[in-house]
């Protein structure tokens, strides 16, 4: 869908800001232009809209030479966001997020038709209360969604962004981080996105090109650029907790174990007891008659005095999902006092716990799938 | 309304003062001017002040403009040095150099004075159009708009409040400045002044100072109703005042 190919990009000044890139994003690729600053990650992505001019190479988008096409054609055949947003103060939300529909002659009511549809996608609604608005009348949270909004816009198949989500408060770009995932799961988009945030790149996207001083270092799938840094860069660039940022990569249902030991909330101590010892585990899962997570009992609790599992149960109601991150799981099982987590389904049905057991265990068994490291390093050296 | 109650009280209170003089008629030998006679000066003085604030828009909006584009932005601080010396020049010596040029009369006076008015309204439109964050051109230009659109659509509306009050201020100080211009045979409520000054006749003087301060008064409320009106909503007036005489 994008493709650069020797793509150079230097300043009158002599520096080279792009030197030599060639990469290629398929369609419905969500790419991370990944770097620190000044690693020609911005300069790349404006040369795919013609805003910053090529040195040396081409740039292809659909097969086409971006150079033979009409530049501002070409740049309303793709959404554009970057991090200061840059909403029209003097338009109204509408009009902002129509800008490009407007500009290709769409209709009125077509506009208004796709405004709606398109703040309710982002999360604005009642989209009649914020059509009228003005940026000013926005929050910065409010604002990202109506820049993600615009360069929605006339439905483009691909999207550039840049630092989209660089501005606003950590709670709220993890939240729009997540909200885009789920609107990139029903649109699939091919998109170039600029960040110098590890954390975002490895969340969101399906590869990442690892860039340095105008170089493309690696390009990628998150997984593997965690597990098999192509170089010391790369490797200082994830950091040394990159097995934990791994962890963000798998679910919940890959490492849960899904047949835990449990008893039901109106068993009896000694019945507790009793399946505790012959499954030589030493905690058990209280669910009730519908199978509902309700708690925990381990060997300190069931020494109490009472009678049924419900008078002595520790309840416990922090649970995941199966599609909970692992990173997060492990950090509510640090949190809690059974360092268990319960895995329940929609309806609260118990469906498997994450112990620090099954946790280990996947993951050493997810090493041991992958071929074995050093040689694939060695390997890549080579290639390269 | 509010906003208009001391404007309309001021304005009230200059017209009120007029009509005072005017009736009195005549003081002593010395006849006053003549309601028609005033009414005259007046429109005349108008002529002036519009003439010269046309002018100088029609010159300076583009020349601001221009001063922006990237090709010419080197002349700038050359043509803002100018316009400042222009500035400080006193109005009467301004005026009195325009008149050895051009000759005496109107030709002269509305010349002086749109060179004078020239420098708030060129500033104000280099002010506001470079004023507009590169973020918002950027995204403009990112999404495909052409370099008029941008122009139209974007840079100018946001400009607007900005260059509004760089006419509203040239345009009420030239009232003003505009009285001067009867000393060089341009006509106006400057004449009636002069006239008054020459005779020592103070119900004279004020015959021809009220009107010119209430004229001033009321062209600063219609240009202050056409900025609030070509400030498109969703902007904070807060730009109002970016240059004031």
């Amino acid at each position: 869908m994008i493709k650069l190919e020797d793509v150079t990009k230097i300043y009158p000044d002599g520096t080279k800001a792009v030197d030599d890139v060639t990469l290629e994003i398929e369609k419905g690729e969500f790419c991370v232009l990944l770097g620190p600053s000044g690693c020609g990650k911005t300069t790349s992505l404006k040369m795919i809209n013609r805003l910053i001019s090529l040195s040396q190479g081409k740039i292809y988008v659909d097969g086409r030479d971006v150079y033979q096409m009409d530049v501002n054609q070409l740049r309303r055949s793709m959404g554009y966001a970057i991090q200061e947003i840059g909403l029209f103060p003097h338009m109204t939300v509408e009009q902002n997020v129509t800008t490009v529909p407007r500009l290709l002659g769409w209709s009125k009511a077509r506009c208004r038709e796709r405004t709606a549809e398109l703040l309710d996608l982002v999360g604005l609604s009642p989209p009649e209360t914020f059509m009228r608005r003005f940026p000013n009348e926005l929050s910065g949270g409010q604002k990202q969604r109506v820049g993600v909004a615009r360069c929605l816009g006339a439905d483009p198949p691909i999207l550039l962004m840049d630092e989209p989500f660089g501005a606003i408060d950590p709670i709220t770009r993890e939240r729009l981080q997540d909200e885009f995932l789920r609107i990139q799961d029903e649109i699939r988009k091919t998109i170039a996105f600029v960040t110098h945030d590890i954390h975002e790149a490895v969340k969101m996207g399906d590869t990442i090109a690892l860039m340095r001083d105008g170089i493309l270092v690696q390009h990628a799938p998150p997984a593997e650029m965690l597990a098999h840094p192509k170089d010391s860069f790369v490797e200082d660039f994830v950091g040394s907790d990159r097995a934990l940022k791994a962890l963000q990569l798998m679910r919940v249902r890959d490492v849960m174990d899904e047949t835990p030991p449990k008893v039901r909330i109106d068993e009896s101590l000694e019945t507790a007891r009793g399946r505790m010892q012959e499954l030589g585990v030493n905690f058990l899962a209280v669910v009730n008659e519908d199978e509902r997570f309700e708690g925990w009992v381990n060997r300190r609790v069931l020494r109490r005095s009472g009678e049924q599992v419900k008078d002595v149960m520790m309840r416990y109601t922090v649970t995941g999902r199966r599609d909970t991150p692992v990173n997060e799981a492990l950090s509510l099982m640090l949190g809690s006092a059974i360092g268990n987590l319960g895995v329940v389904d929609r309806r609260d049905k118990l469906i498997g716990v994450v112990t620090f057991r099954s946790l280990s265990e996947a993951i050493q068994a997810s090493y041991s799938e992958d071929e074995d490291p050093d040689e694939a390093h060695a390997e890549r050296e080579t290639a390269a | 309304m509010k906003r208009y109650l001391p404007m309309l009280v001021a304005l009230g209170g200059m017209v009120g003062l007029t009509i005072w003089m005017t009736n009195i008629g005549q003081v002593g030998f010395f006849p006053l001017a003549a309601p028609s006679k005033l009414l005259r000066e007046v429109m005349r003085h108008l002529q002036i002040v519009v003439y010269a604030a046309a002018l100088a828009i029609g010159v300076g909006l583009p020349l601001g403009f221009v001063l922006t584009r990237r090709a010419f932005r080197f002349v700038s601080p050359i043509l803002v040095g100018l316009t400042n010396m222009g500035q400080t020049l006193p109005t009467l010596a301004f005026i009195g150099i325009f008149a050895v040029v051009l000759g005496l009369g109107l030709q002269a006076a509305v010349i002086a004075l749109a060179v004078y008015a020239l420098l708030p309204i060129v500033r104000n439109t280099y002010a506001g159009i470079r004023s507009v964050d590169p973020a918002t051109k950027e995204a403009a230009r990112g999404m495909g708009m052409s370099t008029a659109q941008i122009v139209w659509k974007v840079e100018l509306p946001l400009a607007m409040p900005v260059i509004m009050a760089g006419i509203r201020t040239s345009t009420v100080l030239n009232v003003g400045t505009a009285a001067v211009a009867g000393m060089i045979g341009a006509g106006g409520l400057g004449e009636i002044i002069m006239s008054g000054l020459a005779m020592r006749v103070t119900e004279m003087v004020l015959q021809g100072a009220a009107p010119t301060a209430g004229l001033a008064i009321a062209l600063d409320a219609v240009l202050g109703t056409a900025e609030q009106w070509l400030t498109p909503r969703g902007m904070k007036p807060a730009t109002e005042m970016v240059f004031r005489g």
